[in-house]
């Protein structure tokens, strides 16, 4: 190996480094950036009401974005849990009212494992692609909850309901609370648990997986389990918040819950990822929102900024592969596949 | 697959949907009479229609191996844009510039996928909260009413007195994009894209090209419902076709469009939202509560897919960047 070689050799080595670390912790240094300028200059942001609710804002998407972040590293997604957000707030809002906070929240989770073990059966055994197999459920769960709750809403603000929502523990809201337990255990069973290192296998080369034998099928099933009950508790907390729930809750939940991910730094191809990330990224969007409203930005373009953070986010990746394609070319290198 | 199995597997791939809508049709006409009254036929036909045209673009996009999620967003943009200009401009120029709109919506797409790299599902995403956001902006948030101008209604009015609108223009566009994809470069590139990327561009095909063709016209269907849905009440706002994209996709799995790509159903497209249509038909008809309407395309889409999904699907197909 001439010294020339090696030298590109480590400049390659270096330049895989940063893009680890970024991938890694790119978008939560970019989030602590974010809330430096945001503290700066925008009036009222670094107040303690403002930013802990903040906070709470962020967590309702950032909860059921764990139990996404888990899917989409094992290679496949879940388009339902926005319709079965509504069936579960609804189910839990309806049976707080009637037989007490505990039953209601046994009621709730145990709704949104029951749609996400159907999900893992029309996957792993039907073997309907997951897209359309979870697309399909958005509307059935969407009906059901139309069904038993004949459109009209159901609502229950009875004070140990509504507290975990909108209650705080110290000066840290209830649902971030939750967020962070709900992240921390999902990071321990991504890393310490056979079914975690499963997750990864499966979603890097699920052929491989099998073939090493990775039981690909129970994998799958678990997986939209998890979606389900990270789901379900992230609607036990907007039912609280919100003391009441319709069959039409959060419309487009589930592409939030997917862009959070993805703005996260997990690879939508599967096999990487990680919860910091999609934490990060669920208070990044709440920031965003937040600060906008601080400068009364119209809210209608709140949303045109998320689809762009979005974009801009994505994109990095794809322009720095384009620019290294440009480099390598102009000094008659062949380019890398 | 040879000899009479093979031949029955083809005609139950082509002809599956044409059945299910004929025995559907057949039940409701026995269930109620109303059913088979010219009126409510030629409603049915209008309504399928209507997510008829954006499935006939969505039918490429998915042939091509792709997906668009932002026509919802674009056919609501394109709407208010279409509204607000027709009393200064006219039909014609307004209802030309929104699909223009759409089209260029769709440009704008096919451009960040493959200029920037970013997967198709994830490019979409985005658009769908620019293009909604942007909506919203354009209309403050309001209505755009265009009570006194009866011309627009020409978008939904039936032709010749008999057929309505809608179904003219599905036709005519069915009619177009199949000798496309029979007839022309651009229509084996997009099968080619679809059945094997890495191949087609190999073989030096300009794949670019034809991902900002595609989504070109997603873009441009996608603004036409979003406008005849409009004309349909002569009243525009932003949040008008929620969830469009979903449904979109759901007739063209429905009609039989394979899900890896390289293969397009137009007609198949057409007979699923024809499916669909009839079936909520029958339920208004039989006067079951709207709320089973929900379940009906979950409980075909399922059925659907689970006759027909070979055990050769490859998800990772959607997921890839063009690069």
């Amino acid at each position: 190996m001439t010294t020339l070689s090696r030298t590109k050799a480590a400049a390659g080595q270096r330049a895989r480094d940063w893009d680890v670390l970024w991938e890694r912790y790119g978008i939560t240094v970019v989030l602590l950036v974010a809330w430096v300028l945001a503290a700066l200059f925008t009036p009222n942001f670094a107040t303690k009401d403002n930013f802990f609710n903040m906070l709470r804002q962020g967590s309702f998407v950032g909860v059921a974005a764990v139990g996404m972040t888990i899917a989409i590293i094992s290679g496949t997604f879940d388009l339902s849990v926005g319709t079965a957000l509504a069936l579960c707030a609804w189910l839990t809002i309806w049976v707080a009212a009637r037989a007490g906070v505990a039953a209601s929240i046994i009621v709730g989770l145990g709704a949104g494992v029951v749609v996400g073990a159907i999900n893992g059966l029309l996957v792993s055994r039907v073997r309907i692609p997951a897209f359309v197999a979870t697309l399909g459920m958005y509307y059935v769960v969407r009906g059901f909850a139309f069904i038993i709750s004949e459109g009209a809403p159901a609502t229950f603000n009875g004070q140990s309901f509504v507290w975990m929502g909108n209650g705080s523990i110290g000066v840290f809201p209830v649902p971030f609370l939750v967020m962070v337990v709900c992240a921390l255990v999902g990071a321990g069973v991504l890393r310490f648990t056979a079914f975690g290192r499963y997750v990864y296998a499966t979603g890097s080369n699920s052929m491989a997986a099998l073939v090493a034998g990775v039981p690909l099928r129970q994998v799958t099933m678990l997986v939209f389990m998890v979606v389900g009950l990270f789901n379900a508790i992230s609607a036990v907390l907007i039912g609280s918040r919100l003391y009441s729930a319709t069959a039409a809750l959060e419309p487009g939940f589930e592409l939030k819950v997917i862009a959070t991910v993805v703005l996260g730094g997990t690879r939508l191809a599967g096999g990487r990822g990680s919860l910091l990330g999609t934490v990060s990224a669920a208070l990044l969007f709440a920031t965003l929102s937040n600060v906008l409203n601080l400068f009364h930005a119209d809210p209608f373009v709140q949303r045109v900024v998320e689809g762009l953070v979005l974009l801009v986010a994505l994109s990095i990746e794809g322009v720095r592969q384009r620019i290294a394609e440009r480099l390598s070319r102009t000094r008659g290198v062949v380019a890398e596949e | 697959m040879n000899g009479l199995s093979g031949l029955l597997l083809k005609l139950w791939r082509s002809y599956s949907t044409g059945l299910a809508v004929l025995v559907v049709g057949f039940v409701l006409s026995l269930l109620t009479p109303n059913f088979l009254r010219p009126e409510n036929l030629l409603n049915v036909l209008g309504n399928a229609s209507i997510v008829g045209i954006v499935g006939l673009g969505m039918t490429l996009a998915i042939a091509a191996g792709m997906f668009d999620l932002s026509v919802g967003s674009t056919a609501a943009f394109a709407a208010c844009i279409t509204l607000s200009m027709v009393p200064q401009y006219g039909v014609l120029l307004s209802v030309l510039a929104g699909v223009a709109v759409g089209a260029l919506i769709g440009l704008i797409n096919g451009l960040i996928i493959t200029e920037l790299r970013v997967p198709a599902f994830i490019a979409t995403m985005s658009m769908m909260a620019i293009a909604r956001g942007s909506a919203l902006i354009y209309t403050d948030g309001r209505d755009v009413y265009l009570f006194g101008y009866p011309d627009y209604k020409v978008l939904t009015r039936p032709l010749w007195g008999i057929l309505p609108m809608p179904v003219v223009l599905v036709l005519a566009i069915l009619l177009v994009l199949a000798l496309v994809m029979a007839h022309t470069r651009f229509g084996r590139y997009i099968l080619a894209v679809g059945s094997n990327l890495s191949a087609a561009r190999r073989s030096g095909l300009r794949s670019s090209l034809v991902t900002w063709g595609v989504f070109a016209v997603v873009g441009a269907t996608a603004a036409l419902t979003g406008l005849i849905v409009s004309a349909q009440v002569l009243t525009a706002n932003a949040r008008l076709n929620v969830g469009l994209e979903l449904s979109a996709i759901a007739v063209v799995v429905v009609g039989g469009t394979s899900l890896t790509g390289g293969r397009a159903s137009l007609v198949g497209t057409l007979l699923g939202s024809l499916l669909v249509t009839i079936i909520n038909n029958g339920l208004n008809l039989l006067n079951v509560p709207i709320f089973y309407q929900q379940l009906t395309v979950g409980v075909l889409l399922l059925g659907a897919l689970a006759i027909s999904v070979g055990p050769d699907f490859n998800p990772m197909t959607y997921l890839r960047r063009q690069g």
